[in-house]
């Protein structure tokens, strides 16, 4: 030992156990934020890979021409352009290959840069502006390859040949639409018009801008200089989201809810720290007395205090920064596992430095400072407190305990929580964060099943469909693909309009057929009534629309060709899948109903479907897709179309994913971080006082009495952090909602229910488990060991 | 009238070379209102004995009544409450509750009875101790021999029959030494309680009716110390 702070290492070796609690609370506080953090800054990610995916990496376009193209690509700012722009993206403007309606997109090679889905997977990008790359549906319905020569008529007439020199994937919107794409140079794209003025050499400048840059700025400067309206410059929103660029109003206040997120999450692991950097101090007055005794100066003890808390910071913070950065591995994994395809961007084993720098700031600035008071406390004890014995005996109490309204047990139980003003604050406001934060991540649990449609059990991977809603699909169909390699499910739809009196009223009612798979799934949205006698052919099943003229109960008269018929309304959904309510002749919505494949044959006479929709298993690749398309062209011919979901449901499920997992994650991990806090500071608090429990022993104290005043100081606590956490984290939550929610949906905020039962059984639990590990310690321990400690 | 009595109380801590025999065959008895002495080295066992008659730690072997009643026959509640009815405690450094102030730490033993202290009887202790003008007074707010004061007071609320006090004068000044010792005669000459003490100091074996020496695990009487 060469210095007196050397004592710090020595005292530690024999009082591990005394500091192991301090050291798993930085622990607990350094894991929390840097879950939290790293966590947010995983989604973060991960949406921005889904984002690239589906909008493309640019992040400003322009609509400008090739002059000014040229200027926007010398500024400094400006890391990468690429013109781009399209023809007959809505497939109404009649340019057409072999009679399928064509999108065309003219772009330079480096826009595949910024869209990763626009990818050639085989061939090159188009040299020459008779060269064209082409998607997967011209290849493969066309059966064409690269090298052959393809011929595209335009709405004047006009007969364009392009050699195919690559080819890309569909991309989500075409392989929905069944659609034809092909892609041509800059050149080749302008080429299309000969009689072009200069506004139709205009194209959409797509700009990268180098990080860092200030892209709002960048985008106003560029837009001045141009002199462009605001029709001239488009954004990409979800990028500039997720790359915190964004000015948009609604972003701004999402910004804003998730800053004080993070405020919150930095101020609970202050707290859980403070606490128990206070709580080890306050029980260590004595020694640190001694030392004052012994000639240490008020410096050094301040000295001593904060060297000591930077040796468990040493151990602590790394634990805490390994502990988290596991856990966010583990849910990468998770997301990697759920939706393989869509997170291989996703680092496994992703170092998320946010998280990392936010953990080791908490942990190691959050100890110096939380150090502070206790430092000062502790080198305030006199000398002669220390050695009297008094020191050990006599702390913290100001004022006596309350024994006129609760037995003496129960009111020295409370006054322990709230004796001392610092301790009671620090601890309840730990628990009140646990609930604070429980209270207002919940909110963004709203916001993801508003913002993030969640894919239903119904929904198709692809479907066939007659244009016109005429039933001309076989329904022999369904048994037939059924036992199509890398198809899972089945199931067709009936339509029909048909007249009907509801009532005096003559009304045209929509209606379909449902399988017993469709029932099974419909019951989800059943809100009135039952499906048996749907299923059993005796009702109708409505679909709820805000003013109808039918309801439960209602009896209707069907008029059909097969005869007039009385049916009643035997049951409500709240809604359906899709978009049938509009008369295909008057486009007026109209009453929507549903019933059963015998009753629909029965009113019509039709048993064939006019939408056949396909689930497949998750292994199923394009092949099969083709296969069953084939089998389907066969079955029907070319006039029935062909739509493609299976890019667009990944979408919607890797999004929902990954916010689902971040979301409950952090849910999970806040909770866990209040269970741990409730038992640590429990724990921490009887340790502290073992002696003086000991006394009471030895004065009579039966241990069912001490349980009784260890309940009284943890249900104390837990109250009181239950109410500060509720009185502000449901103005919060309200807050929170109003400001995500209800301003982009409307909803009306509500009571958190569940989030409050959850969080207060968590809590319950935790004090259950708190109090009753140290009642077990010290019915197992004598009075004599207990007063000895 | 015999109140305490002890039969071949035995001890042991630790096993093998650390084996350490803190009481070995202890015996004696003490009648009512009688104070006796220990004295002994440090580690010599006499906190052992102290503890295992006050039924806070148990015996290896031996047997201890108390008003003939054997302590170690009695489950850990049942002792718990006999303790708190039948014997009073004083220790070296108080030991005092310092949430409570001076009223409710003399108290505190029928508290945990769930009764209600009889008044006079507390004026009349608060006036023995000399702390009426204390009452309200924190423990943190007193100095060590009124601490004292308070934890003897404690002890002769419920009129044990036994008091036992370890080294009760040990942190204090002589002044606050002697009015203790004052206190303790007073317990065993004007309530009849009996008093066993434990002291290092010689000097204060001279208000003892008995005095007991402890030599490394066992008991010899000296004779009186009056």
């Amino acid at each position: 030992m060469k210095h007196y702070l050397d004592l710090i290492s020595i005292s530690a070796k024999h009082h591990k156990a005394q500091t192991r609690m301090t050291r798993f609370c930085i622990v607990l506080a350094v894991f929390l934020v840097t879950v939290i953090f790293g966590m947010a800054d995983m989604e973060m990610r991960s949406q921005l890979v889904q984002a690239v995916r589906t909008d493309g990496s640019w992040h400003a376009g322009f609509l400008v021409n090739e002059e000014q193209e040229a200027l926007i690509g010398a500024r400094p700012e400006v890391k990468q352009t690429a013109r781009y722009e399209s023809l007959n993206y809505r497939l109404k403007d009649h340019y057409q290959i072999e009679g399928e309606e064509t999108v065309i997109c003219g772009f330079d090679r480096e826009f595949l840069d910024m869209y990763p889905d626009v990818d050639i997977v085989e061939g090159t990008f188009p040299q020459s502006e008779d060269e064209a790359v082409v998607n997967e549906n011209i290849i493969n319905r066309l059966e064409l390859e690269i090298g052959e020569m393809i011929s595209l008529k335009t709405p004047q007439g006009a007969q364009i040949d392009f050699r195919i020199t690559g080819i890309t994937k569909n991309t989500a919107l075409m392989a929905e639409h069944d659609a034809f794409g092909i892609f041509l140079s800059m050149d080749g794209f302008f080429a299309l018009n000969p009689e072009s003025t200069e506004a139709d050499q205009e194209a959409v400048c797509f700009v990268i801008f180098r990080p860092y840059c200030n892209i709002q700025k960048a985008i106003g400067e560029i837009s001045s200089q141009l002199g462009l309206g605001e029709e001239q410059v488009r954004q990409n929103a979800k990028v500039l989201m997720l790359l915190f660029q964004s000015r948009d109003t609604y972003l701004m206040r999402f910004y804003f809810v998730a800053g004080v997120l993070a405020v919150l999450v930095v101020a609970a692991g202050v707290f859980m720290i403070a606490a128990s950097m206070n709580s080890n101090i306050a029980r260590r007055t004595e020694f640190f007395g001694m030392m004052r005794c012994l000639g240490a100066v008020r410096k050094q003890i301040v000295r001593f205090v904060r060297r000591e808390a930077l040796s468990w910071c040493k151990t602590a913070v790394p634990a805490g920064l390994l502990a988290g950065t596991v856990v966010v591995w583990l849910l990468c994994k998770m997301l990697r596992f759920l939706s393989p395809g869509l997170f291989e961007g996703l680092p496994v084993f992703g170092i998320s430095y946010i998280g990392l720098a936010a953990g080791t700031v908490v942990g190691v600035i959050t100890v110096l400072l939380a150090a502070r008071s206790p430092a000062k406390q502790a080198a305030g004890v006199s000398p002669l407190a220390a050695v009297s014995g008094n020191a050990r005996t006599v702390q913290a109490a100001k004022r006596a305990a309350d024994t006129r309204f609760f037995k003496v047990d129960a009111a020295l139980g409370i006054h322990h929580a709230m004796g001392s003003r610092r301790n009671f604050f620090l601890v309840t406001g730990s628990f009140a964060f646990s609930i604070i934060l429980f209270l207002s991540f919940s909110t963004a649990v709203d916001f993801m099943h508003h913002a993030i449609t969640p894919l239903r059990p119904s929904a198709p991977d692809i479907y066939a469909y007659s244009e016109d809603t005429s039933n001309k699909i076989p329904s022999r169909l369904v048994d037939e693909l059924k036992n199509y390699p890398g198809v899972k499910r089945v199931f067709g739809r009936s339509y029909g309009e048909l007249s009907a009196f509801a009532g005096e009223k003559e009304i045209t009612l929509t209606v379909l057929s449902y399988d017993e798979q469709q029932f099974s799934w419909a019951e989800k949205s059943l809100i009135e009534g039952s499906l048996s006698e749907v299923i059993s052919g005796k009702g109708l099943l409505l679909v709820y629309r805000s003013g109808s003229l039918l309801k439960m109960g209602s009896s209707v008269t069907l008029l059909p060709q097969t005869g007039r018929q009385q049916v009643s309304v035997s049951g409500v959904l709240s809604d359906v899948p899709y978009n049938y309510g509009t008369s295909k002749n008057t486009g007026i919505e109209e009453e929507m109903v549903i019933c059963s494949e015998e009753m629909f044959e029965k009113l019509t006479g039709e048993q064939d479907y006019a939408v056949l929709d396909m689930q497949l298993q998750p292994d199923a690749g394009d092949a099969q897709v083709q296969q069953l398309r084939r089998a389907v062209e066969q079955a029907c011919g070319r006039e029935i179309s062909f739509s493609d979901k299976r890019i667009g449901n990944r979408e919607a499920k890797g999004a929902g994913y990954s916010m689902a997992v971040f979301l409950y994650g952090f849910l999970v991990v806040i909770a866990m971080i209040g269970f741990f806090n409730i038992m640590n500071c429990i724990a921490m608090s009887v340790s502290a006082r073992m002696r003086e429990y000991g006394a009471m022993r030895a004065v009579g104290m039966e241990v069912r009495q001490l349980a009784r005043m260890i309940w009284g100081e943890t249900l104390t606590y837990t109250v009181c952090g239950t109410v500060f956490g509720c009185a502000v984290g449901l103005p919060l939550n309200r807050a929170f909602f109003r400001s995500l929610v209800t301003s982009r949906w409307g909803d009306a905020w509500t009571l958190p229910g569940w989030e409050f039962l959850v969080i207060v059984a968590v809590m319950s639990v935790s004090v259950c488990l708190a109090a009753a590990g140290p009642v077990r310690r010290i019915r197992q321990m004598t009075v004599v060991e207990t007063i000895g400690r | 009238m015999e109140i305490l009595k002890a039969e071949n109380l035995s001890k042991t801590y630790g096993t093998g070379e650390a084996r350490v025999e803190a009481l070995k065959d202890v015996s004696f008895s003490m009648a009512r209102g009688e104070f006796a002495a220990v004295v002994g080295a440090s580690g010599s066992g006499k906190s052992t004995l102290l503890n295992c008659i006050g039924g806070l730690d148990t015996a290896d072997s031996g047997r201890v009544f108390l008003n003939g009643k054997d302590i170690f026959d009695m489950g850990e509640d049942e002792r718990t409450i006999f303790r708190r009815q039948s014997i009073g405690f004083v220790f070296q450094s108080f030991h005092l509750i310092p949430e409570l102030n001076v009223e409710q730490n003399i108290i505190f033993p029928i508290l945990l009875d769930y009764k209600k202290p009889d008044k006079d009887r507390v004026e009349e202790i608060l006036e023995v101790l000399g702390l009426e003008n204390r009452r309200r007074h924190l423990p943190g707010q007193l100095s060590g021999g009124q601490q004292q004061r308070v934890a003897i007071g404690r002890a002769m609320i419920t009129r044990p029959i036994l008091v036992l006090a370890d080294e009760p004068t040990g942190n204090l000044d002589s002044q606050s030494s002697r009015d203790v010792m004052d206190l303790l005669c007073k317990a065993a000459r004007h309530y009849q309680q009996t008093v066993l003490m434990i002291t290092h100091n010689m000097n204060l074996t001279q208000s003892a009716d008995r005095v007991f020496q402890v030599v490394d695990g066992r008991l010899g009487e000296l004779g009186g110390g009056r």
